[in-house]
């Protein structure tokens, strides 16, 4: 029974992925890094990285479907998320993925990190920058926990843990 | 002296001077453009000055706002807002909102006709598009259209509203005068931005990373794949351009050949994008870096990103010229 819970679950989810309402919220968030930026450029970029940084990500699993990378995390909570990898700019030091299924209160999850220079050699800035959608599309009135608050506050939660979790880990290596 | 050479010498540079001040004229009627950017994130339109490349003003909206409709012949500028279900008017001479109209549904986009006498709004959560009289700032009427009404376009040729029905993959297009159906037309997956030209239908198919450009003559249909996720599509002269949202650049497509042969560099999350023609360059919104950027058109190159305001958007033709 539990498990066709999560079946139907899924399927609801996948399929509000792809529709949502007009308004897209931002999440955008940043570090000071006590590292060089070539050191934290390598951790950021490194796709299939993301359990050694990100406290809510237990474990991980690299799966290739054709042309393009996908990622299964499995969270601390015991729910499972796949991301799918989008593109890696070197010049800007700027990795980009997207989630594509999940048991999440939000919607259309598009990010990315850009790593920059800091003050000193010694020092760069990690910026995380998330695009998402609440989950209800409809006309308001919008019930309780489908709202713009509510995914904006998961997705806060989501990127100041990620950012806090980059920095400690970077910074104690 | 003899009379040729009188002619000589005062006819004929009177006459350079007269053709020459007929030449110069037209273009001196106007000198300044302007960028009106409504910032999602901080509810405001940035006022940018395209001579000063500096943000002149911000103006308070209402909430959420991101579709734009300029009305030149009206200096009037008409605002959607999203979350707030309403239209600001801004007048253009003094840069202040002086009316504001609720609607009773979330505005998505907004196009003028060629006359400035209406507005027809897509109503995304009614699907319908809502035509709005510039003289009363009152509905006058709506009419229904397809599910999730999105990018709106008027060609002044065929007399045409065009829409995209973004959730049922089709642009629609409508007989401006009577508001019946023209034609429906397959397009690729999740249709968002259009425009169109004397010839064509520019459509970007969102979910496919593709472009659909329509002949106006024979409904052919030619599909191009571009960066990642196409946004927004215009013309000029003979070229079209494309914001690609999370490719973080634009494609520049060759309406002769029907290639794309360039991909050109602007802010994070570029969305909207329209024609400074004053000043010969492309003006594109990043919706990421809170930005626009200015792309030389002959160069196809980024000149300069100018910071707006939060979530910059501006669903629409954007640029003001007096």
């Amino acid at each position: 029974m539990k498990k066709l819970t999560l079946f139907i679950t899924a399927i609801l989810f996948s399929v509000s992925v792809f529709a949502h309402g007009p308004t897209p919220q931002k999440v955008q968030e940043s570090v000071t890094v006590n590292v060089s930026i070539d050191k934290a450029w390598a951790l950021v970029k490194d796709f299939g990285a993301i359990n050694k940084w990100h406290p809510a990500v237990k474990d991980i699993k690299i799966e290739k479907r054709g042309e393009d990378t996908y990622r299964i995390l499995t969270l601390e909570s015991g729910d499972k998320l796949e991301e799918k990898f989008r593109s890696i700019d070197e010049d800007l030091k700027k990795i980009k993925w997207e989630i594509t299924k999940g048991n999440v209160p939000f919607s259309d999850f598009n990010t990315y990190i850009i790593v920059s220079k800091g003050a000193n050699a010694n020092e760069s800035i990690i910026q995380w920058t998330a695009r998402f959608y609440r989950t209800y599309k409809l006309n308001p009135p919008i019930p309780e926990g489908q709202d713009d608050a509510t995914a904006k506050a998961a997705v806060q939660g989501i990127v100041d843990n990620g950012i806090a979790g980059l920095k400690k880990t970077l910074e104690s290596k | 002296m003899n009379f040729t050479f009188l002619i000589k010498i005062l006819l004929i540079p009177l006459l350079i001077l007269l053709i020459a001040v007929f030449i110069i004229a037209p273009s001196n009627s106007k000198n300044e453009s302007f960028a009106y950017i409504t910032n999602q994130g901080e509810d405001t339109v940035s006022v940018v000055s395209l001579n000063d490349l500096i943000v002149q003003k911000k103006i308070a909206v209402g909430d959420s706002p991101l579709g734009i409709a300029i009305i030149d012949s009206k200096e009037l500028a008409i605002i959607g807002n999203v979350d707030s279900q309403n239209l600001s008017i801004i007048d253009l001479k003094i840069n202040e909102v002086i009316e504001t109209i609720q609607i009773g549904t979330a505005p998505l986009g907004l196009t003028p006709d060629p006359s400035g006498e209406k507005v027809f709004i897509t109503s995304w959560f009614k699907n319908q598009i809502l035509v709005l009289s510039t003289k009363n700032f009152s509905v006058s009427k709506a009419f229904n259209v397809g599910v999730t009404p999105s990018g709106i376009a008027f060609n002044k040729k065929y007399n045409f509203i065009i829409i995209t029905s973004r959730d049922a993959n089709l642009v629609e297009i409508y007989n401006a005068t009577d508001y019946s159906l023209h034609k429906k037309i397959k397009v690729g997956s999740h249709p968002y931005g259009i425009s169109t030209s004397d010839k064509f239908i520019y459509v970007a198919n969102v979910y496919d990373d593709t472009i659909s450009i329509i002949n106006l003559k024979n409904w052919e249909q030619k599909v191009i794949k571009v960066g990642l996720r196409p946004y927004n599509i215009i013309s000029y002269k003979d070229k079209a351009y494309v914001t690609n949202a999370q490719g973080d650049n634009v494609s520049v497509i060759n309406l002769h050949t029907f290639k794309e042969i360039k991909k050109i560099n602007t802010g994070e999350t570029p969305e909207n994008i329209s024609v400074d023609k004053l000043h010969g360059n492309l003006i594109v919104s990043n919706w990421g870096s809170d930005s626009i950027t200015i792309i030389d058109i002959k160069t196809h190159k980024p000149v300069k990103q100018i910071k707006t305001g939060l979530q910059s958007r501006a669903f629409g033709q954007f640029i003001y010229t007096k």
